[in-house]
C-alpha cells in the first residue's frame, strides 16, 4: 500500500466547476446553434480564460452559466449561485452614478445603503475611479465605465466572476494598469474567474488555463496551462521564456 | 448647441419673428389694412387683457382651467404610466389590454364629449374626465414603449445580481423607460390643453375656453384674444413645469 504524499492528495482534492455537454440553440428548432456538445473543467479558484473566433459562442457559454438562458442542454456542475457577471459591452445604468452602479448586486442581497456605497467607492479607488464616484455613466468615458463594471462584479464576493471582454474599450497603457488592478483584486479574493476575451496577450497574462473555442457552433479545442509565476504584468509575462511558443501555439489554434 | 450663441443672443434670436409678426399686425390693425373687429390690435389685446387680469375674472377663470387641466393630468398619467410599464413587463398583459387601448387611442377626444358628459351630468368631473382619458392614453403607450426599449444588457445585470420582478422595474425598468416617459407626457400635457378648451367651450360657463367662446360669440374679440393670451401662457407655464420636472426625475439625462 503506497502513501500518497500530502501534496498529491490535495491535488486530488481540487474541486472543478464542471460544464458537460452545453449546448445552445437560440431561436428553435432551425434557429443558430451557438454551442454544441461544450465540455469545460475550471478549478475552483483559479483564473481561466477562454478565446475564440468572434461570433463563435464566447458571450452564449458566459450567459448560459449565469443562467440568462433557458434554452440550453448539458449540465453544470455545482450548478453556479448567483454568479458575478460583466457583459460584453457598456453595461452600466445611465441613471445611476459609478457608486450606486457598483452598489447595485449588493442592493439585492440586503446589505444596507451606507455600507453598500462604502465598499463601492472603496473598490472605485482601487480601479483608480475614486474621484469619479459621484458621477454618472455619461461623464465618464467608454474605459471607466467597463471599470466601473468590473468594479461592481467584484462587490459582491461571488465565488464564481464571469467576465466577458471587459477590457476590450481600453487604450494600451490602461488596459496594462487596469490589468493589474484587476489581477490585485483577484488574489483578494480569489474566486474562480471565467475570462472572455480576444486578446492572446491578456489571457496570458492574467489566466492560469486559456481555453481555445472552435468556431461555432463552440466545443472547447484545446485548455493550455500558463505557467508564468505570479504575480505577474504583462511586461514580465512578454519577457518570460516560453512566452513566444505559447502565443504561436494559441494563436494557430485560432487560425484553424 | 445654443452655447455657441449665448442665451442673450439666443433668446434675441427666438425673439425676432415674434416681434415682427406682433408689429406688423399692430401696423396693420391701426390702419385697418384688417378689420379692426376681428384683428383688435396688440395694443389694445395687452389692455384688455391687463384690465380683465385686474379684474380678477381672467385670474379666476385661469385658475378653474389650469385645476381641471392638473388633476385630469395626474389622474390619467399616473394610471397610464403604472399600466404601460405592467405591460411592458408582462407579456400576458401587454396582449390582453394592447388591442382596446389602440382602438380607444384612435378615438378623437372630443367626440367622446356627448357621451362622459351623459355619463357624468354637466358637472366638473366630466371635464377631468375628458383630460384624463385622454393622457391616459398617451402616458400608457409611452411607459410602454419605454420600457419595452429598456436595453437587454440591463435587464440581464439586473437578473444576473439576484433583483426580483419588483426591484427590476422599481430601478430598472422605469428609469430605462422615464425619458420616453417624460416625452410622452410632453405631448400630453399639450393634448390636455386642446381638450380642456375644447370642453370648456361647449360645456362649461367657466373657464378660460368658455371665456374664449361667449367672448367671441358676443363680438368682443379683445376679450377672446385675453382669452387666448392666458391660454397660451398657461400652456407654456405646464410646459416648463415638465421640463422642470425631468430635472428631478431623470437627472442624469443631458
Ligand atoms: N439573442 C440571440 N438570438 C439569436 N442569435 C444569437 C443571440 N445571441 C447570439 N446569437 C448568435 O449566437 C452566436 C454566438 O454569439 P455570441 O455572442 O455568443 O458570440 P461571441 O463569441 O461572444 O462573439 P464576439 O467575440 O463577437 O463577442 C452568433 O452567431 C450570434 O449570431
Ligand atoms: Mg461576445
Amino acid at each position: 500500500m503506497t502513501i500518497a504524499p500530502p501534496g498529491a492528495r490535495q491535488e486530488e482534492q481540487t474541486r472543478y466547476l464542471d460544464i458537460r455537454g452545453l449546448g445552445v440553440r437560440y431561436g428553435g428548432k432551425h434557429g443558430t446553434e451557438a454551442l454544441r456538445g461544450l465540455d469545460l473543467q475550471v478549478p475552483e479558484g483559479s483564473f481561466h480564460a477562454v478565446l475564440g473566433p468572434s461570433g463563435c459562442g464566447k458571450s452564449t457559454l458566459l450567459k448560459a452559466l449565469v443562467g440568462l438562458l433557458d434554452m440550453q442542454v448539458g449540465a453544470i456542475e455545482p450548478q453556479p449561485r448567483l454568479p458575478a457577471y460583466v457583459p460584453q459591452g457598456d453595461s452600466c445604468f445611465p441613471w445611476l452614478t459609478a457608486a450606486e452602479n457598483v452598489a447595485f448586486g449588493l442592493e439585492a442581497r440586503g446589505v444596507g445603503k451606507r455600507e453598500r456605497l462604502q465598499r463601492a467607492r472603496s473598490l472605485l479607488a482601487d480601479l483608480d475611479l475614486g474621484d469619479f464616484a459621484d458621477r454618472y455613466p455619461h461623464e465618464l468615458s467608454e474605459g471607466m465605465r467597463q471599470r466601473v463594471a468590473i468594479a461592481r462584479a467584484f462587490a459582491i464576493d461571488a465565488d464564481l466572476l464571469l467576465m466577458d471582454e471587459p477590457l476590450s474599450a481600453l487604450d494600451f497603457q490602461t488596459k496594462m494598469r487596469v490589468q493589474s488592478e484587476l489581477l490585485g483584486l483577484w488574489e483578494r479574493q480569489r474566486s474562480t474567474v471565467i475570462y472572455v476575451t480576444h486578446d492572446i496577450d491578456e489571457a496570458l497574462t492574467l489566466a492560469d488555463h486559456v481555453t481555445v473555442l472552435s468556431t461555432r457552433p463552440a466545443l472547447a479545442r484545446e485548455t493550455i496551462e500558463v505557467p508564468f509565476s505570479r504575480p505577474r504584468s504583462y511586461r514580465d509575462v512578454r519577457r518570460a521564456p516560453g512566452y513566444g511558443d505559447l502565443f504561436a501555439r494559441i494563436d494557430a489554434l485560432l487560425e484553424a | 448647441m445654443s452655447d455657441a450663441l449665448g442665451p442673450f443672443r439666443a433668446i434675441l434670436l427666438g425673439a425676432t419673428i415674434p416681434l415682427i409678426v406682433l408689429a406688423a399686425w399692430q401696423v396693420a390693425s391701426t390702419q385697418e389694412w384688417i378689420n379692426p373687429l376681428f384683428w383688435p390690435a396688440p395694443s389694445t389685446i395687452a389692455e384688455r387683457t391687463w384690465d380683465e387680469l385686474m379684474g380678477g375674472a381672467l385670474a379666476t377663470d385661469s385658475f378653474v382651467t389650469a385645476r381641471r387641466l392638473l388633476i385630469g393630468f395626474v389622474l390619467g398619467a399616473a394610471p397610464g404610466v403604472f399600466l404601460g410599464l405592467a405591460a411592458g413587463v408582462s407579456r400576458v398583459l401587454r396582449e390582453a389590454v394592447y388591442p382596446t387601448a389602440s382602438a380607444l387611442y384612435v378615438v378623437p377626444r372630443i367626440a367622446m364629449l356627448p357621451l362622459v358628459l351623459v355619463a357624468f351630468s354637466i358637472n366638473d368631473p366630466a371635464r377631468i374626465f375628458m383630460v384624463a382619458f385622454s393622457v391616459f392614453f398617451i402616458a400608457f403607450f409611452s411607459a410602454l414603449s419605454g420600457a419595452e426599449q429598456v436595453r437587454l444588457t440591463h435587464l440581464d445585470v439586473a437578473r444576473a445580481f439576484g433583483a426580483g420582478r419588483w426591484r427590476t422595474i422599481a430601478r430598472v425598468v422605469l428609469p430605462g423607460a422615464m425619458p420616453s416617459i417624460i416625452s410622452g407626457l410632453q405631448v400630453a400635457m399639450g393634448f390636455a390643453l386642446i381638450v380642456i378648451v375644447g370642453t370648456e367651450f361647449l360645456a362649461a360657463d367657466q373657464g378660460l375656453g368658455a371665456r374664449i367662446w361667449t367672448s367671441y360669440q358676443v363680438f368682443d374679440f379683445p376679450a377672446m384674444y385675453a382669452g387666448i393670451v392666458a391660454v397660451t401662457v398657461l400652456g407654456v407655464v405646464l410646459n416648463y413645469l415638465i421640463l422642470g420636472s425631468k430635472r428631478i426625475l431623470a437627472p442624469w439625462q443631458r
